[in-house]
């Protein structure tokens, strides 16, 4: 499906360098474009969420459709830590990625010997416990209202702090760990451990034959991805100060679901960066113009499924693909696209 | 509300100066003036802009298209007479989608992007609040028209925040003394079981205690009820002579058709909270069961309502609605105060703009109510006349839907625990602007 | 007992809605191995139809809208209660057509496109019937109220579980009696051998999806007049659908029928005693289920794990 570029082996490739700069000087060209400086906090934790979403989609073939259960729980915990025991942001965030990563592991064990539509019917049954939970237990969660005024800790190194609250401020923090996860799965994708998930996707039973625990590997990687979700999590309360019960909902798990596979995460490393860029342009920039912008995006949803279903990543490795050879620089290009896969 | 005092020191100058000190690599970014941080050149000529946080999809987005056709009558009004302190008044409005995380998104956008002056508009309280955090940072006067939820001008008030609605403790007050004596004291209360039925259940159940009632069961409904047959079934059983029902959003649409289809509105008394018009215009009037509450209606026999009405109809001839009704009048009232504000004050200078706010008075002519209101600077909730109404059986005019039953004077059906509970931002802990 | 008995019944007849709700959705997952997201979208649109067949807009028919609306409500009832759901079926079809390109492909491809034709049904219907509360008219001989043992019940819950059942008994019927039945079924298991044995497999596709589509209208036509009509109102019957086709086992007709009842009786009885566990109560009961039983009720090994 996908070809084998030559950056894909090397320890990182340039093109995480091209996106972490073009990410860095964000707060420079932000606004002189017209749009605003916590669009690029949003964007920038619901690609930590897509990424760690698409090792499970993209590289396991393991469709999770109750993943905003997990980026809720990292959000409540976040904030109850900070509401119940003492405003720290290291401590917050270790007990959102702890909480989401334990209530990841119970699910997982439900569902790691499922496969196809039936892992995704459990997956929706799982996400909508959580929302239930998060609904009816007010008195941890506050209900339908979430939980407000959580506060944005100061970042602590030890010998220096620096205050989060403004969305610069923040922005800069949650780069940093966006830049860290970055790192922390290219590595994992091609590490022995993610040849053996692109290798359970691809066939599960020929990766059992082979002498894998398929069970132990399907289960590790829903937890990690639950817990990377729980990371994004917690950052998102941070950004808007408050955890609500919404993120929860089948239509949010269908969302990420959708932005992941729009960018193209199925062929490509880089899919979940595309697809959430995309989506949060085309809301910010269709919600203004017209009401009805769910049904057009919708349209644009079904017509990519329905002709494009590589997402944008397939679509421009396609084109490249074509016009191979013409020029380094859209080689080069392609190289940013295709590197996900070999 | 000691951790607010925190948020409120940046804002969207420091914002830019952030920005402009990562350019220049230096290490100024972070110094004052903190107190008077955002100004922009107010020459005449510049539009003042008003963000319009009302829902367009989800639950409440027939309730919010209603909400902002009373914001942009106001607000044509003015411009109609050149404008506010000599400068047109426009609007910018992002859909909210009744969800509060989007709520938070639309206000940072509205405020960061499009420097918007003032915030109004919502009808789902947790929109609201959140809407009402991210403005509260900025120091954005933000108006909730519609939010009926206790907790709005209680324990989730905040010192830019203005609540324009009844809520259901005021509802609550209006109703239960009189209930009791008409009805009966055995009571039940049918609660829907989330943030706001759990207050409005409360309030009740305070009241009819107090006026010697006596609560025989409460029956807690989950969020998303859709078949009530059971609960129904239950409250037969218990035989009470009053039924309070505090069961909000789509589940009271289920709920009242289920009552109607059995008969129920009928053989027992019921006490509804607010019925909001936009959710009852063009149903069967069997939905329209028992006694609920309403801070206005389009046939209240007063000056200027039957004219208010004319307008609306010269200004909305498409509309399905072809009345205004309480949602669309919260709307316009709170956008028509808050323009007539900032001409008194002279200034888009938000502190100068909350202190008339706080001081607000607005005579009952003006208010087409029939008492005075004014504005509780405590809670920053409107304290105005609440209607009791039922469903008006037996007239020609499919429109006319409600019979008002009773009112109730601002002071009749005040809230004493949002006092108790708001716990407001200082003034001088709230980031000033001049847009 | 004399308490417990109306909530049993109640509970049942709960319980036949339910099993009516999953009924499209388990016939299109049983045979096309794919999760119909859509399900709750083509349930409003069922209802959207039934309205406008029984009540038109006059502005915009004329004399035959007048014409039509002088007929007897029970007449314009009973033809949207026969044709709104064809109505569904040809739009069910229409998705179907545009399924094709997917097949072959990834399932997940299936669902996604489900996904976004229930965000575009979902908006279309917003725009074309506006955002507020519609209703629909039942004819007076089915609606109101009945007393049986000193309680009120209502007469069209009543009614509506006999249309429950209908629905069910001719779908039983169709699988289990007619030529058409077996090749469905031997569909779910073996697309392959159909296919070999000279089936036109595409036809049978756009056939189930259809019948499965048509299932759903009618589902929200019947259920319009109890829960009220919205634009959104098909979450509320998609997400019990498929916990009820997972509870009940993927594929399986009675696994659906069973499913449904016993959620009905949980959310019946639990709202008597314990109200504010009724809902959360189908998930409860899912979870046990699949924790003794890892493929629902009645769900055999199916060709969708593989």
């Amino acid at each position: 499906m996908t070809k084998r570029v030559s950056s894909a082996g090397r320890w990182l490739p340039r093109e995480m360098a091209v996106l972490l700069v073009a990410l860095a000087t964000l707060p420079l060209w932000i606004e002189p474009v017209g749009l605003y400086q916590y669009l690029g906090v949003e964007i920038a934790i619901w690609m930590i969420y897509g990424l760690g979403f698409n090792l499970l989609l993209g590289y396991s073939g393991l469709p999770s459709f109750g993943h905003g259960a997990f980026f809720g729980i990292g959000a409540y915990a976040f904030g109850l830590f900070q509401l119940w025991a003492f405003e720290s942001l290291w401590l917050g965030i270790l007990c959102a990625v702890f909480a989401a990563f334990v209530a990841g592991a119970v699910v997982a064990c439900f569902l790691s010997h499922r496969r196809g539509i039936y892992f995704a019917l459990m997956t929706i049954a799982f996400g909508q416990v959580f929302w239930f939970i998060a609904i009816k237990w007010h008195a941890v969660t506050g209900g339908e209202d979430g939980l407000l005024n959580i506060p944005r800790p100061a970042l602590d190194v030890g010998l220096a702090s620096a205050g989060l609250e403004s969305n610069t401020a923040l922005y800069c923090f949650v780069l940093a760990v966006l830049a860290a996860v970055l790192v922390l799965l290219w590595r994992l994708v091609h590490s022995p451990f993610g040849k053996v998930l692109q290798a359970i996707r691809q066939n599960e039973a020929r990766a059992r034959f082979v002498g894998y625990n398929v069970w132990m590997f399907k289960w590790t990687v829903f937890s990690l991805s639950a817990a990377i979700a729980g990371l994004a999590g917690s950052l998102f309360s941070m950004a808007q100060q408050s955890a609500y019960p919404d993120v929860i909902s089948l239509h949010a798990s269908g969302i990420i679901v959708m932005m992941t596979l729009i960018g193209g995460g199925f062929v490509s490393f880089w899919g979940p960066v595309i697809g959430v860029t995309v989506y949060f342009l085309a809301r910010d920039v269709l919600g203004t113009l017209t009401e009805t912008w769910l049904l057009w995006f919708g349209l644009m949803f079904v017509v990519a499924v329905l002709f494009k279903p590589e997402g944008i990543a397939g679509a421009w490795q396609e084109h490249v693909g074509a016009a191979s050879g013409r020029s380094r620089a859209r080689r080069a290009l392609a190289g940013l696209l295709s590197t996900g896969r070999d | 509300m000691e951790r607010n005092r925190t948020e409120t020191r940046l804002s969207r100058r420091s914002v830019l100066k952030a920005a402009s000190a990562l350019s220049a690599g230096a290490a100024m970014a972070f110094m004052g003036p903190w107190k008077f941080n955002r100004v922009h050149a107010a020459a005449s000529d510049r539009p003042i802009t008003i963000g319009l946080t009302s829902d367009a999809s989800g639950q409440y987005a027939n309730s919010g298209a209603s909400d902002r056709r009373g914001m942009l009558m106001a607000i044509a009004e003015f411009n109609d007479r050149g404008g506010v302190l000599g400068r047109k008044v426009e609007t910018v409005h992002i859909d909210t989608e009744t969800t509060p995380a989007t709520g938070s998104r639309v206000a940072e956008r509205l405020i960061t992007r499009h420097e918007c002056a003032f915030l109004v508009g919502a009808v789902s309280s947790g929109v609201a609040n959140a809407i009402s955090q991210v403005a509260q940072k900025y120091g954005t006067v933000y108006l909730n028209t519609n939010s009926s939820s206790p907790t709005e001008s209680g324990k989730n008030c905040h010192r830019v925040k203005f609540v324009w609605d009844g809520n259901g403790t005021n509802f609550a007050q209006a109703a239960v003394n009189n209930a009791i004596s008409t009805y009966g004291t055995k009571w039940l209360l049918l609660t829907n079981d989330y943030v706001w039925g759990h207050n409005t259940s409360a309030a009740t159940r305070m009241l009819v205690e107090e006026f010697g009632g006596e609560i025989i069961d409460e029956i807690l409904v989950p969020q998303g009820t859709r078949d009530f047959s059971s609960m129904l079934l239950k409250v037969q059983q218990a035989a009470p002579q009053v039924v309070a029902a505090a069961v909000g959003g789509d589940d009271q649409k289920a709920m009242r058709q289920q009552v109607a289809q059995l008969g129920l509105g009928d053989s027992m008394a019921w006490i509804n909270n607010q019925q909001d018009w936009p959710d009852v215009y063009g149903l069967p009037l069997d939905n329209l069961f028992g006694v609920f509450g309403t801070t206005w209606y389009w046939k209240l026999d007063l000056p200027g309502v039957a004219e208010f009405v004319q307008r609306y109809q010269a200004a909305y001839p498409d509309t399905r609605m072809r009345v205004p009704g309480n949602v669309f009048y919260n709307g316009y009232m709170a956008t028509r105060e808050l323009l007539a504000a900032v001409e008194r004050a002279g200034s888009t200078n938000n502190r100068m703009v909350i202190r008339e706010l706080e001081g607000l008075k607005v005579s009952a002519a003006d208010r087409m109510q029939h008492d005075d209101a004014y504005m509780n600077p405590a809670t920053h909730q409107m304290q105005q006349t609440i209607y009791l109404a039922t469903a008006n059986h037996g007239t020609e005019e499919s429109d006319d839907m409600f019979r008002i039953l009773s009112q109730s004077a601002p002071d009749q059906v005040r809230d004493a625990a949002a006092d108790a509970a708001c716990s407001m931002e200082s003034l001088d802990d709230t980031p000033t602007y001049e847009m | 007992m004399t308490h417990v008995l109306p909530h049993l019944l109640n509970g049942l007849s709960l319980g036949l809605l339910f099993a009516l709700i999953a009924l499209g959705f388990m016939l299109i997952v049983g045979v096309m191995e794919l999760i119909n997201l859509a399900h709750g979208s083509l349930f409003a649109l069922g209802a959207y139809f039934a309205m406008v067949i029984v009540a038109p807009d006059v502005a915009w028919l004329g004399a035959a809208g007048e014409a039509w609306l002088a007929l007897p409500l029970s007449v314009r009832y009973v033809l949207a209660i026969l044709v709104a759901p064809l109505l569904v079926a040809v739009v069910g079809m229409g998705l179907e057509l545009c399924m094709r390109r997917t097949y072959g492909r990834k399932a997940e491809y299936g669902l996604l496109l489900t996904f976004g034709a229930a965000l575009v049904i979902e908006e279309t219907i917003r725009l074309v019937w506006g955002p507020s509360e519609r209703y629909l008219q039942v004819p007076q001989a089915i609606s109101g109220a009945f007393l049986f043992a000193g309680l009120v019940y209502s007469k069209y819950k009543l009614f509506a579980a006999l249309f429950a059942m209908a629905a069910i008994a001719l779908v039983w019927l169709l699988l289990e009696r007619t030529p058409y039945g077996a090749i469905i079924k031997a569909g779910a298991h073996d697309s392959e051998m159909v296919r070999a044995l000279g089936i036109n497999l595409t036809r049978l596709r756009l056939l189930v999806f259809g019948l499965g589509a048509g299932l759903a209208g009618f589902a929200g036509i019947v259920l319009t007049p109890i829960w009220g009509l919205r634009p959104h109102v098909g979450i509320d019957a998609v997400i019990p659908a498929f916990l009820i086709i997972v509870l009940g086992g993927v594929g399986s007709f009675w696994g659906a029928v069973i499913g449904g009842i016993l959620v009905g009786l949980a959310v019946g009885v639990t709202g008597a005693y314990a109200a504010e566990w009724s809902l959360l109560s189908m998930y409860l009961l899912l979870i046990a289920v699949v924790t003794v039983r890892a493929r629902g009720l009645l769900g055999k090994k199916s060709a969708l794990e593989a």
